[in-house]
């Protein structure tokens, strides 16, 4: 049963008897695992506060091989990312973003996959508060590509063709088909159809290195339900309770601001 | 499947009880004389009978509202949200505060499916609106990354009735020991920290 030491994020913790928790971690060395954090709902537990959802730090767990439920041996946490609770957009697209990690990442090594999610809930804690949305999307975007399932935005899904949007013309998307299609091949009635605008401003979410575009509302929202779209489609999932809530802006339900005046 | 192994598999089954547990309880029971194990018996169903959650601030009671919200000495113009009925008895056991309280039922985790339609939200909104009369609410959700993004949803979803809200303050725990306190809750602490003044 070896120790071995991981950075790691708590993606999910549940109770699992009077004093342990079960914590769902993403691992930089061992992909997504599951631990026992033993004693930690004691007062002076030596986990302290450091499992709280979103935590990053360094993990040492003892290894069973055999086991699909490992122990946690210690867990020194280096960002507790308590800014991302003090604003709702944000909190939500970590959410969601640890809910892709926690359902499409395997277990097994995925360093990029790993650096790839620190680097979104980075990017969503340091985002101004117009970028916040946009961020989100592109951490989605790219998690999603790291993890092996990107769509495919530059060529046809079909025949590779290129893909040119500088005539403006629309661009025909299916999240079923897994990216767009060149005019050839696009279906009579594409699920979506991306106006030239809103396909450069998706190449621009789904590169790292392109400048975040502004997006207005009604975009950020198309933008939200186009990339959810896509995950439930290739989880197979009609339903995924965080990346629905950050979809639909859950929390503005209750706010009287847009709503009631 | 016996009697006896019928009441060590219930017992079994509630928190900190293990199988060894049920078992020695099932035995001491039975050295009992029998009106002794029928009043556990009676109270356990009294319990799932009578309690039901409070229609004002969502405790759990056996009389409607409850003896909190019915007492008129209590200070109407204090209200403070937690997250479960056993958080109202942890405040209580202080004997510290004289307001009175709204519980929501759980805590914002979308991960878990928890949204705000699953809090008693709307019946807050109702208790802090125009005439009741409060003048703050005190959030005391827990101080996890759930319970502080429900208090940052709270303070959003108050604000438009400009009632002042509050935050329980986070620290080290008292009686507690700075070398034995995680980093976390010492930079809390630091960051939480206040004027020294004669009252204290
Ligand atoms: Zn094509
Ligand atoms: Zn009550």
């Amino acid at each position: 049963m070896p120790l071995v030491a991981t950075s790691a994020v708590v993606l999910q913790t549940y109770r699992y008897s009077e004093s342990s928790k079960v914590v769902r971690l993403a691992t930089r060395d061992l992909g997504v695992q599951s631990a026992i954090a033993k004693g930690v709902l004691r007062p002076r537990s030596r986990f302290g506060a450091a499992l709280e959802f979103l935590s990053e730090g360094e993990a040492q767990l003892y290894f069973h091989d055999s086991r699909e439920l490992h122990t946690l041996a210690a867990f020194d946490v280096t960002n507790l990312r308590r800014g991302l609770a003090l604003d709702m957009a944000r909190f939500a697209g970590a959410a969601a973003l640890a809910q892709v990690m926690l359902k499409m990442a395997p277990p097994a090594p995925l360093p990029a996959a790993f650096d790839t999610l620190t680097a979104g809930l980075e990017l969503l804690a340091s985002a101004s508060p117009e970028g916040v949305e946009a961020a989100a999307v592109r951490a989605l975007w790219v998690l999603v590509t790291e993890l092996g399932f990107g769509p495919s935005l530059a060529s046809c899904v079909r025949d590779g063709a290129a893909i040119a949007p500088s005539d403006g013309a629309p661009v025909a998307f299916s999240a079923a088909d897994g990216g767009v299609f060149c005019r050839r091949c696009a279906p009579a009635q594409p699920p979506t159809q991306l106006p030239a605008e809103d396909y450069r401003d998706l190449l621009a979410l789904n590169d790292p290195a392109a400048a975040l575009p502004a997006l207005d509302a009604p975009h950020a929202a198309a933008h939200r339900r186009l990339v959810a779209r896509f995950v439930r489609h290739h989880l197979d999932a009609e339903s995924l309770s965080a990346l629905d809530s950050w979809e639909g802006h859950a929390w503005a339900i209750l706010s009287p601001s847009p709503a009631a005046s | 499947m016996s009697a006896i192994d019928d009441l060590v598999t219930e017992l079994a089954k509630l928190p900190g009880i293990g199988r060894k547990t049920a078992q020695r309880l099932t035995f001491h029971l039975l050295k009992q004389p029998p009106e002794e194990a029928g009043r556990l018996a009676d109270a356990i169903r009294q319990v799932r009978e009578r309690v039901t959650v409070c229609g004002v601030c969502g405790n759990l009671t056996d009389e409607e509202p409850c003896a909190i919200c019915a007492d008129p000495r209590r200070d109407g113009a204090l209200l403070c949200v937690v997250e479960e009925a056993a958080d109202v008895g942890a405040i209580e056991r202080t004997g510290r505060f004289r307001g009175r309280y709204h519980v929501l039922g759980g805590r914002l985790s979308p991960l878990d499916g928890v949204g705000p339609e699953a809090l008693r939200l709307e019946r807050l909104l109702e208790r802090v609106g125009n005439g009741s009369g409060v003048r703050e609410v005190i959030v005391a959700t827990n101080p996890s990354m759930e319970g502080e993004v429900t208090a940052t949803y709270l303070q959003q979803v108050l604000r438009p009735t400009g009632v002042r809200v509050t935050r329980i303050a986070r620290g080290l725990p008292v009686g507690g020991d700075l070398e034995y306190a995680d980093d976390v809750t010492i930079a809390q602490a630091l960051e939480a920290r206040r004027e020294m003044s004669e009252a204290d």
